[in-house]
Parts: C-alpha cells; sequence; structure tokens
C-alpha cells in the first residue's frame, strides 16, 4: 500500500515537474540495473553455451574464445544429422504432449471431484493426494522400474509417460482455481439442469483458460527436462529422449575427444522449445502465478 | 402459476440451526418478501426452496407435490443471484439460451422468439451480444433476469438482487422490478436485508430472525401493528423508540412521565397475539414503543392536546426532510422526527407530544405486542362492521 502511495506521489510530481521527479529517474536506474545483473546471471551461460556451438572444438581458455565462431552450420548439422538428434527432440516432444495432456485430464477430473462433489472424506483424499508430494518419482525409481518391467513396458513410451500422470501439484492448483469460481455460477448451473460433463466442457474450462494454459507450460518444461527416468527405464538409442541423448553427443570421451561444442549445439537445440512456448503463452503464465507487473 | 406450502421446514448446519421449523404459504402469484438480518436464515430458506440445500427436517410442498427431496432442475424455479451469476465467458444471449438448451425442453424458434420477448420486456437487446464484463452492474442484472424469465419459471427466487447496485440504480431496478412481476404475474419470493426494499416491493413481508418467523403480514400492517419487539425496531428506519415503563390504571408511568394509554381498559389488542384480547393488568412491567415520527415537539402543533413529555436534546442529524433529534427522557435515549430547520441545539430541553393513536406495548421478557393503541383495522374494524350489520 505504501509503495502505491509513493508511487502514485512519484507520478504526480513527475507530472508537475517538480524537482523531486529526477528521483524517479535515480530510483528507476537502481531497479533497472538489478534487474540487469539478474539478466546476466541467467543468461550468460546460456550466451556461452550459444558461443561455444559456433566453434571447432569448444575449449574456452579466455574472454577472447566467447565471440561466435564460423563452426555454427556444421556443428548443428552434424547434432541433427550424424547424431541424429531430432530423433531425441521427437520423442522429447511425445513425451511431453503426453504427459502434459494426461496430467490435465486427470487433474481436472480429481480437482471437479474434489470441489463440486460431495464424496465421503474428501477432505482426507485431497490430503492424501498432496501427500503424494512427499514421494517424487525418483524416491519411487526402484519399484517402478520393477513394474515397468512386468508390465512389458520398459523401452517404451508408455513407460517413461505414465507414472507422471497424476499430479498433486496441478490438482491443488486447480482445486484452489474451482474455488475461486463462485458458488452461484455453479448452482444457476444446476438449477439451469447442466450435466456434469456439459459443465465442465462449456463453463468450467473455458473459465479456467488462463490456469490450463499456466499450468500446462510449468509441466511441459518439467516433463521436457526429465532425465534420470528415461536414462534409466529407455535403453535403445531410437526411443531415448534429448535430455539423455546429450550425453551421447560427448563423443568418444575416452579418446579425449570431448566435443563440447556439439553438446553446446544440441544444449541449444534442447533449449528452444520450452523457450518458444514461454514466449508465446507469458501472458497466461504470468497470471496463474499471479506475478503482476507493478 | 404456483402456490408454495412449507411445513416445519428445519436446516441444520452441523450444530448450527439455520432454519428452525417454519410454516409459509406462498399464494399463486404472490411477491412474497423475506426479510431480516443477517444470519436470520432468509438465503437459507430460499435455498431450500430452490433445492440448493437439502433440508434436515419438514417439507415444501408446490402446487400439492412434495418436492422436498426433488434435485433443482426439476423444481421448475429460476434464481436470481446477487452476484449476478453470469457467465463471464458467454454472451449475454449465450448466458441466456445456456440454461433452455441444456434442458432440451425448447427448440431453437422457440428459444429464439422467448429471447427475443424478455429482451424487449427488459429492454436489453444491445446488451444480448456483449459479455458480461463489458455491461454495468445494473445491465448484468437484467441480463440475470432475462436468464430467469426466459425459461417461463414456475417461481421466480430472488436471493438480495439489487445489493450489488448503487444506491440510485437500486431504486430505480425496484420499480422495474414490481412492473416486471406486475405484468409476468409468476410467484416471486425475494430475499432482502434491506427493509425500505422489503416495504416497497413486497404484497406480503416474512420478517425473520434466528431461523424463526417473527411476523407474516402486508408491509402496512407489519409497520403499524408489529406482533413484536423484533419486528418494531426492525422494521422502520429510525428504529421505534423503546421506554421501560409500568402499568398503571391504564396509564403507562416511566420515571420521567406518565401517558394514558387510550383504550386500555376495554381490551388491547392486536387479535393476532395471544395476549392481546385480555386486559392489561395493573403493575405489569412493559416496553413502551413509540415511533420517532410519532413524536414531535410540542411547540410544532400548539393545538393539540394531551400530556406533554421532557426530553434532553444529546445530538441533532439535519437530514433535510427532517431533524432527528437524539434525546434523552429521564433515563431513556429516545430519538425523535422534528421539522427540519428549527434552532435547537445539544443540551436543550424540549417538550414533546406524541400521538395518542400511534403506541405500541410490548411484554419485556417475551417481546410480544400485547397492546397497540389503534386497534388493527384490516382485522378488526371489519369484524366489528360484519357484527353491527348483523
Amino acid at each position: 500500500m505504501v509503495e502505491v502511495l509513493q508511487y502514485a506521489k512519484r507520478r504526480v510530481d513527475a507530472l508537475r515537474g517538480d524537482h523531486e521527479a529526477r528521483r524517479i529517474h535515480e530510483d528507476d536506474l537502481g531497479t533497472h540495473f538489478q534487474l540487469l545483473i539478474l539478466v546476466v546471471a541467467v543468461v550468460f551461460p546460456i550466451a556461452v553455451a550459444l558461443a561455444v556451438s559456433t566453434k571447432q572444438t569448444g575449449v574456452i581458455t579466455g574472454v577472447g574464445d566467447l565471440l561466435p565462431g564460423s563452426y555454427a552450420v556444421e556443428n548443428y548439422r552434424e547434432v541433427l544429422v550424424d547424431y541424429r538428434f531430432g530423433r531425441f527432440m521427437w520423442n522429447s516432444l511425445a513425451m511431453s504432449v503426453v504427459i502434459v495432456v494426461g496430467k490435465l485430464a486427470i487433474s481436472v477430473f480429481a480437482a471437479m471431484a474434489i470441489v463440486y462433489y460431495r464424496v465421503p472424506y474428501k477432505d482426507l483424499v485431497f490430503l492424501f493426494i498432496l501427500f503424494t508430494l512427499l514421494l517424487p518419482v525418483p524416491v519411487r525409481f526402484i519399484p517402478l522400474f520393477q513394474l515397468m518391467n512386468d508390465l512389458g513396458w520398459s523401452n517404451t513410451i508408455l513407460a517413461i509417460t505414465v507414472p507422471y500422470l497424476a499430479s498433486a501439484t496441478t490438482v491443488f492448483i486447480l482445486r484452489q482455481h474451482f474455488l475461486s469460481i463462485p458458488t452461484s455460477i455453479v448452482e444457476t448451473a444446476k438449477l439451469d439442469g447442466v450435466g456434469p460433463l456439459k459443465f465442465m466442457l462449456f463453463v468450467l474450462l473455458p473459465m479456467s483458460k488462463g490456469v490450463l494454459v499456466g499450468v500446462s507450460i510449468i509441466m511441459f518444461v518439467y516433463a521436457w527436462n526429465q532425465y534420470l527416468w528415461p536414462l534409466i527405464i529407455i535403453d535403445s538409442e531410437a526411443n531415448q529422449v534429448a535430455q539423455v541423448g546429450l550425453q551421447l553427443l560427448q563423443g568418444d570421451v575416452q579418446g579425449g575427444q570431448l566435443s563440447w561444442s556439439l553438446v553446446m549445439a544440441g544444449s541449444t537445440l534442447t533449449l528452444l522449445p520450452p523457450l518458444l512456448l514461454m514466449i508465446v503463452f507469458r501472458k497466461p503464465l504470468l497470471e496463474t502465478f499471479s506475478i503482476q507487473q507493478k | 402459476m404456483t402456490t408454495v406450502t412449507l411445513h416445519d421446514l428445519r436446516k441444520e448446519f452441523d450444530d448450527v440451526v439455520a432454519v428452525n421449523g417454519i410454516d409459509l404459504e406462498i399464494v399463486d402469484g404472490e411477491f412474497l418478501v423475506i426479510v431480516g438480518p443477517s444470519g436470520c436464515g432468509k438465503s437459507t430458506t430460499l435455498r431450500l426452496l430452490a433445492g440448493l440445500e437439502d433440508a434436515t427436517g419438514g417439507e415444501i410442498v408446490m402446487d400439492g407435490r412434495d418436492v422436498t427431496a426433488v434435485e433443482p432442475k426439476d423444481r421448475n424455479v429460476a434464481m436470481v443471484f446477487q452476484n449476478y451469476a453470469l457467465y463471464p465467458h458467454m454472451t449475454g444471449r449465450r448466458n441466456i439460451t445456456f440454461g433452455m438448451k441444456s434442458s432440451g425442453d425448447f427448440t431453437d424458434e422457440a428459444i429464439d422468439r422467448r429471447v427475443g420477448e424478455a429482451a424487449e420486456t427488459l429492454d436489453i437487446a444491445d446488451l444480448l451480444d456483449r459479455k458480461p464484463q463489458a455491461m454495468s452492474g445494473g445491465e448484468r442484472q437484467r441480463v440475470a433476469l432475462g436468464r430467469a424469465i426466459v425459461r417461463d419459471p414456475d417461481a421466480f427466487l430472488m436471493d438480495e438482487p439489487l445489493s450489488n447496485l448503487d444506491a440510485k440504480l437500486r431504486i430505480q431496478m425496484r420499480a422495474e422490478l414490481a412492473q416486471l412481476h406486475t405484468s409476468l404475474g409468476t410467484t416471486t419470493v425475494y430475499v432482502t436485508h434491506d427493509q425500505t426494499e422489503a416495504m416497497t416491493l413486497g404484497e406480503r413481508v416474512v420478517v425473520m430472525n434466528d431461523g424463526r418467523i417473527m411476523q407474516v403480514d402486508e408491509p402496512q400492517t407489519l409497520y403499524d401493528f408489529p406482533a413484536n419487539r423484533f419486528v418494531a425496531e426492525f422494521i422502520g428506519d429510525p428504529a421505534m423508540n423503546m421506554l421501560p415503563v409500568d402499568i398503571e390504571n391504564g396509564t403507562a408511568v416511566h420515571d420521567a412521565f406518565a401517558i394514558p394509554l387510550p383504550n386500555a381498559d376495554g381490551g388491547l389488542r392486536n387479535g393476532a397475539n395471544g395476549d392481546g384480547d385480555v386486559p392489561i393488568r395493573d403493575g405489569r412491567r412493559a416496553v413502551l414503543g413509540v415511533r420517532p415520527e410519532d413524536l414531535y415537539l410540542a411547540t410544532e402543533r400548539p393545538d393539540a392536546s394531551g400530556e406533554t413529555l421532557a426530553a434532553t436534546v444529546d445530538v441533532t442529524e439535519p437530514l433535510g426532510d427532517s431533524l432527528l433529534l437524539h434525546c434523552s427522557i429521564g433515563e431513556s435515549p429516545c430519538k425523535i422526527q422534528a421539522k427540519p430547520r428549527s434552532d435547537i441545539r445539544p443540551g436543550d430541553t424540549v417538550s414533546i407530544a406524541y400521538d395518542p393513536a400511534r403506541l405500541h406495548c410490548f411484554d419485556p421478557e417475551s417481546g410480544d405486542a400485547f397492546y397497540h393503541s389503534e386497534s388493527d383495522a384490516s382485522s378488526e374494524s371489519v369484524a366489528a362492521a360484519a357484527d353491527q350489520g348483523r
């Protein structure tokens, strides 16, 4: 509140052309400086990766080595064609899309049941769902590995998607959102005789568009970045995902030929799909997590 | 067209009794208003009627059909909510038709025709293609009303539909609602906490408190012959003055005054109260109720005969059309609605006259009214006339 008042006051002063107005620039400069530092800190490693991906060997010994090289086309071609990195990217995409769609479907139904239906011990059930947050997938690797083998799913897309379909986080976020929808809207639908499925498709989902998109992005990035589980359960190169595939780009490490430039080219490629999604859907994403611009 | 009857209707939320056994008959085509302070169970009663809450006990009968356990959609009632409850992502038209299309009872042509009629009735034709976000509060409420009337329900249930509007718009919409009811003639149950709204809209008004019905009557009867202290104080603004008195020889005796109660020896009556027809016993403790507008400064009506009371003015509130005086009569606080533009100041002592026909007495324990100085014309004069005619 105080900040808002101060801000309003500064704005008014600025309009009046008061000498106070000069301080606005100073304050803003400070803010911008802080932001700049943060941006540099985040972007620097990516910039390095980008620079290295254009070099022949990719070994950096000084600041001068950070300038872009001339091997970009060659490197990316080698990654995509010789190492068939496109295949890994495709596998990653398939895995991520299946996980996101499955998660959303299951979570929407679960949250809807928890919010709108009279289920006995509903709160306890919800608490149990939240409890699963304490057991992330890596903790379950050994029994999960056994289970996948028993089901004959190992080395298939089922193995890398199904264990991720249920999401306590998504259920929680959707539940909170559904609770924020006025009950009178739900009751109007009830009085009108709108069935549950129709209610979901024509009322609930359209009213949750922003949240659904926001959650999808987060889930997509999470799925896209899976590394350990695919590494364990997928043992054929044809079915492998991009994050694990990066390792294959290292080449003959034992032979001392660790080709960092190829690894960085692969990393840059891997970065692109989530980055694109983030850029396209930044608005609903910010809305979902209530990060408002001041 | 529906008659609705409630028999001993109860609703409990865990250990809280929201509706505590109410009996009520809502006549076909009536505009019934339920009024009461927040938490009195009025909204719960409406939600029970709609089927949005399950009754803990009792029954709801609509046109002879017991609907107590019937699903909301099968009761054929339409509800209008305080926050309009429009679907934000749908246009006005879609908001109105969405429920009709869901029920599947209407053909597309019928829907179009009904939407057209409703739009004309409510003057919302130009809102049909807008989304709620682009409408003002009053426009939204009109669209919500449109959604209710297109389905031609047996009853309208309205839960404080005007509370979110600003004061001016509220008065305008109030008149429109009354007009709408006159033209449609559909049974309407309207819940509000605003006693002005209740008085202006209701053909009959139900006053509720603590989950019970305090009184059901026409607005003027409620005002003139409150059945108990709660109704007397709730209906009317500023609220009725309540002065503790003893009854002696047909006179209300206070520390600071003694007022003769007209007809006190004959029978103090509002026939509706069990105590009403019994002559007042001497020595009884009572609470004397007088409305602020039934008290005036003696100087305002020099020709008026009768007792005057002395009061000390504590605070003056000029309201424009009147001057509200907060006074003390003896130890008791008392409000007086005097004529405006008088130069009375706090600390002055004023002499007050009263309208002897507008006195009420309530039992200090039960709060029930046992005396109104004027008899209830609607019930008793008619009865008396009938007696004479015989």
